[in-house]
């Protein structure tokens, strides 16, 4: 191991990222993905654009139009026009939901008679669909209890406790997901780049005929996007808290350690990447391949990890995401911190997977021609 | 003529010949379109519940627990304690926790209005939301028949308003933007690259028809796959409906993938090697399509992302595709569409043309 020559290949690396411009991307790519995606991946749907019929027209049914009007869900009109005329705009994408009070609906309802109200929801995005459903169920049946003729009926009313996220905010659910992506995605793409471009522009046979060893060539290509990345876990965090205001419950040394462990993880990824590609571009799209499709997938960020059956239960496991962003969520929304066993456990299972991963890239890695 | 269809085919040819490229594109709009439509779900489904039953087994608790079932549901877990409860949802085994109060039937029987505690991990916003929601649902169900409203939901155009029909057509939308502006970009720039760009400008051939013929031939190869891909995955595998007519459909892919190229040609202009391509894809790609509509309702964006929106030229061919499959809207009414998207696209392909013009 001779410091010097490391030293020097890696002034080379970051000189060579510097004139190349790809020190942009560096930074560009993680901040791109939490700003972009942070921003994009709303769930939750505001301004629903709604039309109600009122055929009633009775103080009740006013009220429960009315009902409709003052929430930030929903963008009410009361228009006078036959359901055929509402479902017509709908059908043209200009209306979302339609509300049909029939006839003699308060008079029913005083009664005690049972009435019926026709909701109509454009299913097109099924996944709105189903949230807006949810809204106008909502309303509509806290409004209408308040008018209950004072009768005893037997009602379970639900005491619900949100824990780790009350507010039920989209962002964050999402951000930490997002940056288990970010910090997977980015220096993955840069490490595999950084061996493959030699290879690439033959300049690799430089490495084959010097007198550098494999060790020294790995520490100099690997310390350039681990140390320009592990800047990356900082501004993902000043992203996460300042910008989309997700709370910080737990230890900031546990995010950053975890994070730094996670990076080396990605960077072993790249190591292996590179092995088996030899072109830039192919390179580029293998490893976002690898890491895209899992981070969605495995981050618990779409669709948590105890709803996994079989095959994606196992192969959730497989991949780092999982044990990382167990930590992230833990840290930002839950704060349990080392108390927790698990927390323990994945931790070094990420530090075991990054030297693994390295450990084997190294092993790959040729230094002569093949 | 006969220049543009020589260029024209040459282009095609060349494709053909690069075996990699071609087996890429084809994973990318048939599998990859495949696995996402098939594994991204954010529906509740499987959700783990546990349950500590205070009131000591009685009938009310047990039917309740009875509604939670598959597919939505997976088999409720008993616990002894809330504190075990508690742990089990810090250590995100399980989703929903459900406490009985001691005297939660007896309130029921007595009439009145009985509380069932919710214990729920919301990290998830969408799912704890829609998961709340579906326990409301079964517990109103108990009190409904009693209850004097009924509301009649209808969920229109996609009954059940099943994701599988919507993730495979938002997963291939994003890959004919992906690829159009990659192909359509990257068969000028390897002409750069390899240094064949010099012999193209000396060609006897208007520059016009160079650009018109190399672009048009990407665009065929894209409306191809996207034909493709609509038949196998689509239509084929998850049973996407056909409420419209096709042959718009088949049109207004067509302009749109013009557009794309529009964008296409841009990058072709300021980019020198085909890994500059790909980031300048990638980056433009995202503001493409999360300002499209596809993932945020446009009405639900902050106001000047909403103007912005009106750029995107995906944002008509996402709500287009929709009304043709999904809502079944007439031919007359998708004027509006067509007539975004071949503004849009008319404007980003003199761009794109000008931008790259200068280069010949």
């Amino acid at each position: 191991m001779r410091l010097g020559a490391i030293r020097a290949y890696m002034l080379k690396e970051f000189i060579d990222l510097k004139r190349s411009k790809m020190i942009y991307l560096v930074y560009l790519l993680p901040i791109m993905i939490l700003i972009l995606f942070g921003y994009g991946i709303r769930l939750e749907v505001t301004h629903a654009r709604t039309i109600v019929i009122d055929q009633d027209n009775s103080k009740l049914s006013i009220d429960l139009a009315h009902a409709f009007m003052h929430s930030k869900y929903f963008d009410t009109k009361i228009l006078p026009i036959t359901p055929d005329e509402a479902l017509a705009s709908m059908k043209r994408a200009k209306t979302d939901i339609i509300i049909i009070i029939p006839p003699s609906f308060e008079k029913n309802l005083l009664k005690g008679l049972k009435s019926e109200i026709g909701v109509f929801i454009d299913a097109s995005f099924p996944l709105r669909g189903r949230v807006m459903q949810g809204y106008v169920q909502g309303v509509l049946l806290n409004k209408a209890s308040e008018y209950l003729p004072p009768q005893k009926i037997p009602l379970i009313l639900i005491n619900q406790r949100l824990l780790f996220n009350q507010a039920m905010r989209d962002e964050n659910a999402i951000v930490p997901g997002l940056i288990a992506l970010a910090l997977l995605v980015a220096p993955a793409i840069l490490a595999a780049l950084l061996i493959v471009k030699e290879k690439e522009y033959g300049t690799i046979f430089n490495f084959y005929a010097s007198p550098l060893s494999k060790a020294e060539f790995l520490i100099a290509k690997l310390t350039p996007p681990f140390v320009l990345h592990s800047v990356n876990i900082f501004i993902a965090f000043f992203i996460a808290t300042y910008i989309f205001d997700v709370p910080f419950r737990g230890s900031f040394a546990l995010f950053w350690v975890a994070s730094e462990l996670y990076v080396a993880v990605a960077v072993g990824i790249g190591l292996l990447v590179s092995i088996i590609t030899r072109t830039q571009i192919a390179a580029t799209v293998l490893a976002m391949l690898i890491t895209i499709i899992p981070s969605f997938l495995y981050s618990g960020m779409l669709m948590p990890i105890s709803a996994m059956e079989g095959g994606s239960y196992i192969e959730a496991h497989l991949f780092p995401v999982m044990y990382y962003s167990y930590i992230l969520y833990d840290t930002f929304l839950i704060g349990q911190g080392l108390q927790s066993s698990t927390i323990i456990l994945y931790l070094s299972i990420l530090a075991l997977y990054g030297t693994g991963l390295i450990l084997i890239g190294s092993k790959l890695l040729k230094k002569e021609l093949s | 003529m006969r220049a543009f269809w020589t260029i024209l085919l040459k282009e095609l040819t060349l494709f053909m010949r690069s075996v990699g490229l071609v087996v890429a594109v084809l994973f990318f709009f048939l599998v990859d379109v495949y696995i996402v439509g098939n594994d991204i779900e954010i529906e509740p489904k499987n959700v783990s519940v546990g349950y500590v039953d205070y009131s000591n087994g009685g009938v009310l608790s047990k039917k309740i627990l009875s509604h939670l079932h598959a597919p939505e549901f997976k088999k409720p877990i008993p616990f002894q304690s809330h504190e075990a409860l508690s742990k089990a949802i810090f250590d995100k085994k399980i989703v929903v926790g459900l406490i009985f109060d001691p005297d939660f039937q007896k309130r029921y029987d007595a009439g009145g209005a009985t509380q069932l505690n919710v214990l729920l991990d919301s990290t998830a916003a969408t799912q704890s939301l829609l998961t709340l929601n579906y326990l409301q649902n079964i517990v109103l169900g108990f009190s409904s028949p009693k209850f004097p409203i009924e509301l009649k939901i209808h969920k229109l155009f996609n009954q059940n308003s099943d994701t599988k029909k919507f993730m495979p057509l938002a997963e291939l939308l994003s890959i004919m933007t992906l690829f159009g502006v990659i192909l359509s970009a990257s068969v000028f720039v390897k002409e750069k690259e390899q240094g064949t760009w010099d012999i193209m400008l000396l060609t006897p051939v208007d520059s016009r028809i160079i650009i018109f013929a190399k672009t048009t031939s990407q665009v065929l190869i894209l409306f191809f796959l996207t034909m493709l891909s609509t038949g196998i995955d689509l239509f084929g595998i998850f049973d996407l409906p056909l409420n419209g007519s096709f042959a718009a459909y088949a049109l207004m892919t067509l302009v749109f993938l013009y557009s794309i190229a529009g964008i296409g040609l841009f990058v072709a202009a300021v980019s020198n090697t085909i890994m500059e391509v790909a980031q300048w894809s990638v980056f433009l790609m995202m503001p493409i399509i999360f300002l499209s509509g596809a993932w945020t309702p446009i009405y639900s964006m902050n106001i000047y992302l909403q103007y912005l929106a009106y750029l995107s030229p995906l944002r008509y061919y996402i709500e287009g595709v929709e009304s043709i499959l999904f809502r079944g809207t007439p031919v007359e009414d998708l004027w509006l569409y067509f007539a975004g998207m071949t503004v849009i696209g008319a404007f980003l392909f003199m761009v794109g043309y000008r931008k790259i013009g200068k280069l010949f």
